[in-house]
């Protein structure tokens, strides 16, 4: 009988993916809001706007909420390359562990030692030491997502190893490790992507106030400071660092790069496909709009650059599925231009003065904000289909890397409990937030005296 | 260098149940030292802005074991595999019944989140307990160093075991019961008025039974690990595991009657250190050892990656460990004395 209630590296990926990919809507939120949070609390320090405090301590709750989810989220992520992943684990244990202990180490503990600093001591320590706090947190989830990154560079483009005389994996060069180009590239695309959902989301809140007519100051300020970093994020996120990443992708992994684009057929002056649908099996880009020579200048940097297609590399390296990925990598792409138009756009209207009443962009930028959740979810998407059949690319593969003592129905059992689970929590968060939202920043005297207060008065 | 870093991963370990042993403990007791909203809001109060700094140092734990001993993380966490993941599900509903329950002004809201927050916390305590108890008996490990265990098979402590049976079970009481009395000793200190007083009380009669119950679990352990006390006692961590624990026990119990809450806490907190260290020493080299064969046991030695990889993890983890203790400074002295329900408007903690 063949199933895929058989295949057990099915159900393993499908519960690393379904956790990581949840687990990821939250840091990618507070690693982006960090920063508004230390810049509003300088503005604070500096000019004494009570503005900007108030800012502060609205956004705290937002980030405090999606910190706790993200740690509870985050802790199965680790376990899994136990549970889940054994066998990965006693191949490469030796040089990955060594990240995944680092980022708890100098990461982590910084990050989870001041958080609670951020959100509840802002009279206890002093307007000097809760700009520090702010600091010491948004330093801590920067951190983690470096070494996290590193972690997945080695796996993208293993250096700095070698293989010990068991046959696993150990860390040859520690500076190679930790410096891989590849994890350069990827930090930097995939923070600034961080800070376009910080933007995003903080510019969808001041327009949601802007529309209602309420909190107008705050409101004001959202926009402002939501646009104009949104603009410059998502003008970095594609380049350089989008095409840093790509330029990356085509020198080590040139048939994912080809899989990426559903480009069959190799050769010079390669295009790029505005749009298309991959055809597996009649192997070529149905109804294609393309732009001639495009993807051997962004790939390789000359027009006339040669560009491997699918066909020039055995049927056996092939990214396991081609339309998930090339999906994923083009609807980011396309987001990630909408994005630039967008924030560009707003920010030409506020310096026009027009920000705050231009009723048809508020709406959009509020609707806007679960885009680029959904164009970071993409952006992993495509880095990880991209490396099948590879879990470290070119040494192991993903099918050898799960548990194999763990059966099948356990498998199953446990992804079904995190669906039930992630639901519930989902479930909470979203109402949780939206009635904090709801009260608004400058609802202090109530809303920042927790409820439970009231209940002693 | 091998033994070193077992007493560094294990130490790790024994820091995160000292430090998310007392919210396990005051957890637990929450409903029983608590009874109305205020009350409540103080032992929320006691754990709730450190929560995830605790919890962090069980990732510190399982990051430093995948680096150092990747070959044990695999088999025992896949070994393990529906206990764990029942182990993070009640991680998470613990930290989430902390975070949601403030946010809305509701009784039954709360009572509903105080409810899932006991009962998480109970069974983090019963299961982590299990865990430890596991570790002593081994578990039924074959020849390739793999093993994948039913949560009960026959209830015996040989050949193929389960995850309960009488040993583990009465290690998770023990556990349980101590976790409890850890819980009620850090509430004595950090809480004023009935919670205190509750806690008090409570602390005298947890300690007190955890006495018995521990002659009975080393009696057991006797019993099914025979193997034991003889490495045991040419081990000097064992033995410096064995005074760190009777000076505590001196130490908490003369806090107890002296009213000497910081004391008492200190001495709570380096029992729990001390008695798992001497665990942790007894067991060495094997850490998981095997209930079909001797040989199938996986040992500190045939688990742990090479020693260059080690050398490197060498150089940076005093470095975390370091920084770790900085804040651990910082916090303690931000969060020094007794929790105050009405000295902060900011929020529920």
């Amino acid at each position: 009988m063949n199933s895929i209630f058989n295949d057990p590296g099915f159900w393993h990926r499908l519960q690393f993916g379904f956790t990581i990919v949840y687990h990821y809507l939250f840091p990618q939120l507070t690693m982006g809001l960090a920063w508004f949070l230390v810049y509003w609390k300088w503005r604070a320090l500096r000019t004494g706007d009570k503005k900007y405090n108030q800012a502060v301590r609205f956004w705290a709750k937002i980030f405090g909420l999606n910190f706790a989810l993200g740690v509870v989220t985050g802790i199965p992520m680790e376990f899994q390359f136990g549970t889940n992943w054994a066998d990965f684990s006693k191949y490469a244990g030796g040089v990955i562990g060594q990240t995944l202990a680092m980022e708890g180490m100098f990461a982590f503990f910084l990050e989870s030692a001041f958080v609670g600093a951020l959100i509840w001591g802002e009279k206890r320590l002093g307007p000097r030491g809760h700009f520090a706090a702010a600091i010491a947190v948004a330093l801590g989830s920067w951190i983690s997502g470096y070494f996290i990154l590193v972690t997945n560079a080695f796996m993208q483009h293993p250096v700095g190893y070698q293989i010990e005389a068991n046959g696993s994996l150990g860390i040859s060069r520690m500076s190679a490790y930790l410096l891989n180009p590849w994890a350069f590239v990827q930090f930097a695309h995939n923070q600034l992507a961080a800070l376009v959902t910080g933007s995003f989301v903080v510019a969808a809140i001041g327009a949601f106030y802007a529309l209602r007519g309420v909190h107008s100051v705050q409101a004001k300020l959202y926009l402002r400071a939501g646009t104009f970093v949104g603009l410059i994020a998502s003008l970095l996120v594609a380049f350089p660092t989008g095409d840093a990443q790509a330029k990356m992708v085509g020198n080590h992994q040139p048939v994912t790069l080809a899989a990426m684009e559903g480009k069959f057929v190799g050769g010079p002056m390669a295009p790029v496909a505005l749009i298309g649908q991959p055809n597996v099996a009649a192997q070529r880009l149905d109804n294609p709009i393309e732009v001639p020579g495009a993807l051997s200048f962004l790939a390789y940097g000359h027009f006339g650059s040669f560009v491997h297609g699918l066909n020039d590399f055995p049927k056996d390296q092939w990214p396991d599925n081609l339309e998930l990925l090339y999906y994923s990598f083009h609807i980011m792409i396309t987001l990630g231009t909408l994005f630039i138009v967008l924030m560009g756009f707003a920010t030409l209207q506020n310096l026009r003065g027009r920000l705050e009443s231009s009723r048809l962009l508020l709406w959009v930028l509020l609707l806007a904000f679960p885009y680029p959740y959904i164009a970071n979810t993409l952006g992993w998407m495509t880095a990880e289909l991209g490396r099948q059949p590879w879990l470290i690319y070119g040494l192991f593969h993903t099918r050898d890397g799960y548990s194999k003592v763990v059966s099948n129905g356990d498998a199953i059992f446990t992804l079904i409990g995190f669906t039930g689970l992630y639901f519930v929590l989902g479930l909470l968060f979203l109402g949780l937030t939206g009635r904090e939202i709801g009260k608004g920043p400058e609802d202090q005297a109530t809303a920042v005296v927790d409820q439970r207060e009231a209940v002693l008065a | 260098m091998i033994a070193t870093w077992y007493a560094v991963v294990s130490f790790m370990l024994i820091i995160y149940i000292v430090l998310d042993g007392r919210n396990f403990g005051a957890g637990m007791l929450h409903w029983f030292v608590a009874k109305t909203p205020e009350e409540r809001r103080q032992v929320l109060a006691a754990i709730g802005p450190l929560w995830s700094w605790h919890e962090v140092w069980l990732v510190g734990f399982g990051g430093t074991l995948v680096a150092i001993f990747p070959r044990l993380m695999a088999s025992a966490f896949a070994g393990y595999y529906l206990a764990l993941f029942l182990i993070l599900w009640c991680l998470i509903l613990r930290g989430v019944s902390i975070e949601v329950g403030g946010h809305i002004n509701d009784r039954l809201w709360q009572t509903y989140w105080d409810f899932i927050f006991v009962c998480s916390n109970f069974l983090l305590a019963i299961l982590f307990g299990a865990a430890a108890g596991n570790v002593a008996r081994g578990v039924p490990l074959n020849a390739d160093g793999n093993f994948s265990m039913a949560f009960f098979t026959d209830f015996n402590v040989r050949g193929h075991v389960g995850l309960l049976d009488w040993y583990t079970v009465s290690i998770a009481i023990l556990a349980a019961v101590i976790l409890a009395a850890h819980g009620a000793t850090y509430l004595t200190l950090k809480t004023e008025g009935s919670v205190h007083d509750r806690s008090e009380k409570l602390a005298k009669y947890l300690w007190i039974a955890a006495v018995p119950l521990s002659v009975v679990v080393l009696v057991e352990s006797r019993i099914v690990r025979p193997d034991l006390p003889g490495r045991a006692l040419s081990n000097p961590f064992w033995w410096l595991g064995l005074i760190v624990t009777g000076v505590s026990i001196i130490a908490l119990i003369s806090g107890l009657v002296g009213k000497r809450e910081r004391r008492a806490f200190l001495g709570s907190n380096f029992l729990i250190f001390g008695s798992l260290a001497t665990g942790a020493a007894a067991i060495f080299p094997a850490m998981l050892h095997s209930t079909l064969a001797t040989e199938n046991s996986l040992t500190a030695y045939s688990v742990a990656c090479s020693p260059s990889t080690l050398r490197l993890a060498g150089l940076w983890w005093p470095v975390g460990f370091a920084l770790a203790v900085f804040y651990f400074v910082f916090i303690s002295r931000r969060y020094a004395g007794k929790v105050s329900v009405q000295r902060d408007t900011q929020g529920f903690y």
